[in-house]
């Protein structure tokens, strides 16, 4: 671009050249006026080197003599850089380091010269009207050209270090060099100046720069702002001398020669964007205002510092006010497309409104509505969430809702369906975890604010300012979204789009939304046929790292949601996944977990800390441990009651069973604190059959509060630990009785007849108890076919065996290369097996091997990402218990069979 | 008894003529007014040619002789079409009626269609017309003649999607005509179609598949063979899968045909666990039986919901078929089923119990004393039921059945025992061929 300023024609170079002879005639003659320079310099700079009145003399005339060197060098550099001369350039710019390093030990300040930073200047605009020459390029000599190259990299690396002084001297080349102010005048005006100004065209411009030097000289380097108002003062007197002069081309040269600046060192960001703000109101066509806008979106998109930085809220605003104008043009002129496939033509923003046939401009209105969402986003990441400001932001949230919605119509209306669809995922993006009460909240502060006197007064304001615009345009799309009664009914449109037009990851997020506000709203088997149809479990991992946060999120919500409706188990299939790493805030991006044994690369924390999920949607972790814990503690209490000879067999729940040995070695046990101290105290009364104990303690945690309807919830949960409880007692206490009458434990239990004879009935027909009603009395009868401890270890010694005898299998096989034994059979069977009674020797194998495949970054979200227990619920036959039970079908004795089960059940979770 | 008459969710997903005998049976039950089925038959016949019936039951309806101009109109121009379709055919029709001319076709359809051509001038468009041809007698309600040209167009078509509907053509035709035999062939050879791989779209898929299986109910439940069979195309995984996402109703044929089949065990484990997910779908009757009998051991309400199962199977148009015997009618089905829910409901009772009152029991199973005490001997006596009755208590005692545990021990010893023996004989084996080397 910046050849455009270069290449403008002869007569300029000319100029240039002269110039720069000036400055080489002043350079080499004017030696006193450098020492004169020199010594100012001294005196502001390097006070603190003064130390006496004698040596001064001495370093003075050494200081003297390395500048002296210096600019030697520069003016070497000159000549070079006229002839073209890159090697000798390379050789000089070394050497000027060189002295650099002497200069700088010499006056001993942390300051580099000026004269320095203006070389650098001066060579990185040398190099990249070389690089942009590319006929002349062509043209030389190959170790001109090697130097070339090299320059252009140690240059880069060079400039890095003194990034802020060569911008700073660019910004206000004059403001740091008053000893040039002559000389230097005209040049800057070439340089920073060209980018608004044609000096011809503007003949006061000197007075200007006066009056700019002296802001410029109060201000500092934070002048932006009255260089700002210096700038469009200028604009405005070029355009205001007689708007009848305007023209197409006018607009149309300023508007290139802005947008040649873009991007370059020096252009003030908020600078370009006021031009060219300015610039849209004295279009001369709607096309052309139109492609302002887009230009207008862009520079202000450019505004934003860097990645993990927000856009400024103001600028963000002003953004959206665009879009909607830009969508009011498109409105208003049908015949206008926008189009980012085909560079279109040069005049094409020539063509007036009248102009029949269509108008091709270049822009992309799905990106820009992207990248806004992305800003609202990111802003809401960074802000403070216990902040005012913070609530302020959101309330921002209709106004992109109502720019995504007319962006997302006027789409359809051309027909743009798949583009259409990306919209319509932000949109869904935006509502999805909204409970009705909140979206209740959005709509009636859409209602407010739509009445649109804010955004009216801003636009207003603007269209004020300036010189009424050229092309007016009429606010023809509604300011003002339109919400459904309820945010099903405006999930169910925009998915049932998505569904039809998107690709395949809008729509698997789309899906995924989906399944979290159905889960939402308690419609937890709707919620698990979406996720068990979709298969998204299967190929989740393959997807981005945000997608699989969002399935996190899904997932997490789907296992409230199922405990909500009563069903534990399923619960607990969805949450133990996520708990099971011990980072579930890593997991549903709500927070960097801290992990002693991994440490992080900085790298890898930015990237966490830019997925990070804003504080409004966050799902309670509190809530999320509370359920997940007490679902763990229904599930596993009567199953360790049921095992008690074997604890380690069978566990349904590591997590849980960790924590409760954690408990349970405590000395002594105070009363319980967070939530895991509550769970394990219940833990303790459960585990006694004292369910009323087990249940106060749990109603009397406070995160039920967050419940809507917590009064059934916590009912449910009371049957269901009374229900455990006696299931529990019954396995812990079979053996201290003969018969156990039905009367007794209703009224133990509280629990009606027909209850307890189904829950006892359950078990007896999955054999878990070994005993049998006799209806007559009512009773349970218990028969005697528990194992004693003696019987117990015979088992386990037959086990043994086995896996012994099966080694030898397996040593002389691998001897003699099984011949006649019937080993492929048994083999097989010992797979299954081998595993689960050698302590788990294949776990910490398979752990291993997915942290490798994962890579750093990624092993964090695999986890989640697995499919989950589900599976006993899923319609997936395949997975789950169906290829549990097929492992071990050919056993005979139960006690193998509960080993071989632990296997296949990590198995069905593993996937 | 209407609240679980499925017509309403049936219908939809059947042809317009497969409806009617749903009509009528749903008129012989008198479960609506008269008025309202005559209502929705002639409704359904608007879109048919079947004019002449439409204005018959006009007639009833209104108790009038006279008929709406429409339907007159309609008539005529029915009978236009008709006769155009006809000229249209008639070529082929006239090849096809001559048997000398058919003994020349092949099993080759390449040659069958230069053949026509060359010899009788008969084109595509010509077979084309014998394609709506059939589909106009079909609708006409000429069924045999629609079947037998379906069957004709099918040999000469090429197009395989007018292929497949000329074949649901011929499916209905023959449902409608109660060639069972031949409609089942036809159902398996269009489940092949639906199966294979090359089918259209996954949406069109099932929905074909729900079809396929609404249409079967009519075949399954007048074949011989077909409440095995019934479970051999519902319980597939696809098909399974189908019923669950679209049509959850179509589970209590399912249950009916496992409830009344029983040597189906292995199977109906699965089933159960499909029914206890699916509760919040759907629910009926039998349904909830199964779910009493097997997920939530209730024998009161098993015992209650076998009552309202019976009221289901008279009402049910393809479970409450009727048979004619002498002068008074039996539901076969009925039987059937309430014998076998009374077994499932005994078979769980009694794994639970050690001793149970016979009189509770009986009062459980809808049965008098006498009568109980008949068939739990004679389930005694088939060794189907290790147990003895106490007649001073009035009680059954169930004999225990559990594994000793010292046998459970030597099992596995033994187990041990043989392959270590095999082992070392490999061994020896092994060494003694090694020094012969």
């Amino acid at each position: 671009m910046a050849s455009k300023f270069w290449t403008q024609g002869g007569s300029d170079t000319e100029e240039e050249e002269t110039d720069i002879e000036d400055e080489i005639e002043n350079g080499g003659a004017g030696e006193a006026t450098a020492a004169a320079a020199g010594s100012r310099y001294l005196q502001a700079n390097a006070s603190d080197s003064d130390d006496s009145d004698g040596q001064k003399r001495v370093v003075r005339s050494a200081k003297d003599k390395r500048f002296e060197e210096m600019a030697s060098t520069v003016d070497q550099m000159k000549n070079a850089m006229k002839i073209n001369d890159w090697v000798s350039l390379q050789e000089s710019f070394d050497k000027i380091n060189k002295q650099l390093e002497k200069v700088m030990r010499v006056t001993e300040s942390d300051r580099v010269p000026n004269l320095y930073i203006k070389c650098l200047v001066m060579l990185e605009d040398f190099l990249a009207e070389a690089l942009a020459n590319k006929e002349a390029k062509k043209k030389m000599s190959s170790s001109n050209h090697k130097a070339l190259n090299a320059m252009k990299q140690k240059l880069k690396k060079n400039n890095k270090q003194y990034e802020e002084l060569i911008n700073k001297s660019r910004e206000n080349p004059e403001s740091e060099e008053e000893k040039f102010e002559e000389e230097e005048e005209e040049e800057d005006e070439d340089e920073s100046g060209s980018e608004l100004e044609d000096p011809s065209q503007i003949p006061e411009s000197s007075d200007e720069d006066d009056e700019g030097e002296e802001l410029d000289d109060d201000a500092g380097d934070g002048a932006w702002e009255k260089k700002l108002s210096k700038k469009e003062k200028l604009m405005d007197r070029e355009f205001k001398k007689d708007p009848s002069e305007i023209t197409w081309d006018t607009v149309n040269k300023k508007f290139k020669e802005v947008m040649a600046a873009r991007g370059r060192k020096g252009t003030g960001k908020f600078e370009q964007v006021e031009q060219l703000t300015f610039l849209t109101k004295v279009a001369k066509t709607p096309a052309q205002k139109l492609e302002i806008l887009f230009s207008v979106i862009s520079a202000q998109f450019d505004v934003n510092p860097g990645l993990s930085g927000h856009m400024p809220i103001n600028v963000w605003k002003k953004c959206v006010q665009n879009m909607l104008v830009i969508l009011d043009i498109l409105v208003q002129y049908p015949n206008i497309v926008v189009d980012d496939m085909v560079e279109p033509d040069e005049n094409e923003t020539q063509k007036g409104a009248d102009h029949d046939g269509t108008i091709r401009v270049w822009g992309n209105l799905v990106a820009f509505l992207e990248r806004i969402d992305n800003e609202f986003f990111k802003s809401l990441q960074c802000i403070d969430p216990h902040t005012r400001e913070y609530v302020e932001r959101l309330r921002d949230e209709p106004l992109f809702l109502v720019v995504a919605q007319n962006v997302q119509e006027y789409l359809e209306r051309i027909g743009d369906l798949k583009s259409a669809a990306k919209v319509a995922l932000r949109r869904v993006e935006l509502v999805y975890y909204k409970p009705q009460e909140v979206y209740d909240a959005m709509r009636k502060l859409a209602e407010l604010s739509g009445d649109g006197e804010k955004d009216g007064d801003e636009t207003k304001v603007e269209e004020a300012r300036g010189p009424s615009s050229f092309v007016v345009t009429p606010e023809v799309v509604s300011r003002k979204p339109t919400f459904p009664d309820n945010s099903r009914a405006l999930m169910d449109i925009l998915v049932t789009l998505i569904y039809k037009s998107g690709d395949e990851r809008t729509k698997a997020r789309a899906m995924l939304c989906d399944i979290y506000h159905h889960a939402l709203f308690d419609e937890f088997s709707i919620a698990r046929d979406l996720l068990l149809m979709s298969h998204l479990q299967d190929n989740i991992q393959h997807m981005d790292v945000s997608t699989q946060i969002l399935f996190n999120r899904a997932m997490a919500q789907v296992g409230l949601c199922a405990f909500r409706v009563g069903l534990i188990a399923e619960g607990h299939g969805c949450l133990s996944e996520l708990y099971s790493g011990g980072r579930v805030k890593e997991l549903l991006a709500q927070g960097v977990s801290q992990n002693r044994y991994h440490e992080k690369t900085p790298e890898q924390e930015r990237l966490e800390r830019r997925r990070q999920m804003p504080y409004h949607m966050h799902i309670n972790l509190e809530l999320l441990e509370a359920v997940h814990l007490i679902s763990a503690m229904l599930l596993e209490v009567p199953n360790m009651a049921a095992n008690s000879l074997d604890v380690k067999r069978k566990v349904i729940s590591k997590t849980f069973r960790r924590l409760l040995e954690l408990s349970e070695r405590q000395t002594f046990t105070g009363p319980p604190e967070n939530v895991r101290d509550h769970v394990m105290a219940a833990t303790r009364a459960l585990c006694k059959g004292d369910f009323q104990k087990a249940f106060d303690v749990i109603n009397s945690l406070d995160v039920w509060k967050l419940l809507r309807n917590r009064e059934s919830v916590l009912e449910m949960l009371k049957a269901k630990i009374k229900e455990e409880a006696l299931r529990t007692y019954l396995f812990t206490y079979c053996s201290s009785y003969d018969t156990v009458s039905l009367d007794q434990l209703t009224k133990m239990f509280d629990l009606s007849d027909a209850q307890v004879h189904s829950m006892v009935s359950k078990m007896l027909v999955n054999e878990e108890l070994h005993a049998s009603w006799d209806q007559p009395t009512r009773c349970i009868v218990f028969h005697d076919v528990e194992y004693s401890r003696l019987q117990a270890l015979a088992f386990q010694l037959t086990e043994k065996l086995s896996i012994l005898a099966e080694s030898n299998e397996r040593a002389v096989e691998a001897r003699i290369g099984g011949g006649g034994l019937d080993l492929p059979l048994r083999r097989r069977d010992n797979q299954e097996y081998a595993p689960g009674t050698g302590g788990g020797g294949r776990w910490p194998d398979l752990s291993y091997n997915q942290g490798r495949q994962g890579g750093s970054g990624r092993t964090a979200y695999s986890g989640g990402g697995r499919p989950m227990a589900l599976g006993q619920a899923s319609r997936d036959r395949s997975s789950g218990q169906s290829r549990g039970t097929g492992g071990y079908s050919g056993r005979s004795g139960s006690q193998m069979d509960a080993s071989a089960r632990m296997v296949s059940l990590n198995r069905g979770v593993r996937g | 008894m209407a609240t679980y008459d499925l017509t309403p969710r049936i219908a939809p997903n059947l042809d317009r003529h497969l409806v009617f005998p749903l009509l009528e049976f749903l008129q012989e039950r008198q479960l609506y007014p008269d008025e309202q089925i005559l209502k929705a038959k002639i409704e359904l016949l608007n879109n048919t040619n079947m004019v002449d019936y439409a204005m018959d039951i006009h007639k009833s309806l209104y108790h009038t002789d006279d008929v709406p101009q429409d339907m007159v109109d309609r008539r005529v121009e029915v009978v236009a079409r008709l006769k155009a379709l006809e000229d249209a055919a008639a070529p082929l029709v006239t090849f096809l009626q001559n048997p000398s001319a058919v003994q020349e076709l092949r099993a080759d359809k390449q040659y069958n269609l230069q053949m026509l051509k060359d010899r009788y001038q008969i084109g595509p468009d010509q077979i084309e017309a014998l394609y709506q041809y059939a589909k106009f007698q079909f609708e006409c309600g000429n069924y045999s003649g629609a079947a037998d040209y379906l069957y004709q167009y099918r040999a000469l078509c090429t197009n395989s999607e007018r292929s497949l509907s000329a074949l649901w053509g011929k499916l209905a035709a023959e449902i409608l005509m109660q060639n069972w035999d031949i409609a089942l062939e036809e159902l398996n050879c269009l489940k092949e179609i639906i199966d294979s791989k090359s089918f259209s779209s996954p949406l069109n898929q099932v929905q074909s598949r729900i079809w396929l299986m609404h249409w079967s109910l009519f075949i399954f439940f007048n074949h011989d063979n077909g409440r095995t069979q019934i479970i051999d195309l519902f319980n597939q995984d696809k098909y399974l899968n189908a019923i669950q996402t679209s049509a959850p109703h179509l589970l209590r044929y399912l249950a009916t045909a496992f409830i009344v089949n029983k040597r189906r065990r292995p199977q109906f484990k699965e089933f159960i666990k499909v029914i206890q997910q699916d509760q919040c779908s759907y629910k009926d009757p039998i349904t909830e039986f199964l779910a009493c009998v097997y997920v939530n051991y209730e024998f009161d309400g098993a015992q209650k919901k076998m009552k309202e199962c019976e009221e289901v199977i008279l009402n049910d148009p393809f479970l409450g078929k009727r048979v004619e015997e002498g002068n008074f009618s039996t539901v076969p089905l009925k039987d059937e089923f309430l014998e076998n829910a009374r077994l499932f409901i005994f078979e769980t009772y009694c794994r639970i119990h050690q001793r149970i009152d016979m009189k509770v029991l009986f009062e459980k199973l809808n049965l008098n004393y006498e009568e109980g005490e008949r068939w739990i001997v004679n389930l005694i006596r088939n060794s189907k039921l290790d147990a003895k009755i106490d007649t001073e208590m009035g009680t059954v005692i169930m004999e225990p059945n559990q594994p000793n545990v010292y046998e459970q021990l030597i099992d596995h010893a033994k187990a041990l025992q043989g392959r270590t023996y095999k082992l070392v004989g490999q061994l020896l084996e092994h060494a003694q061929a090694q020094p012969a080397r």
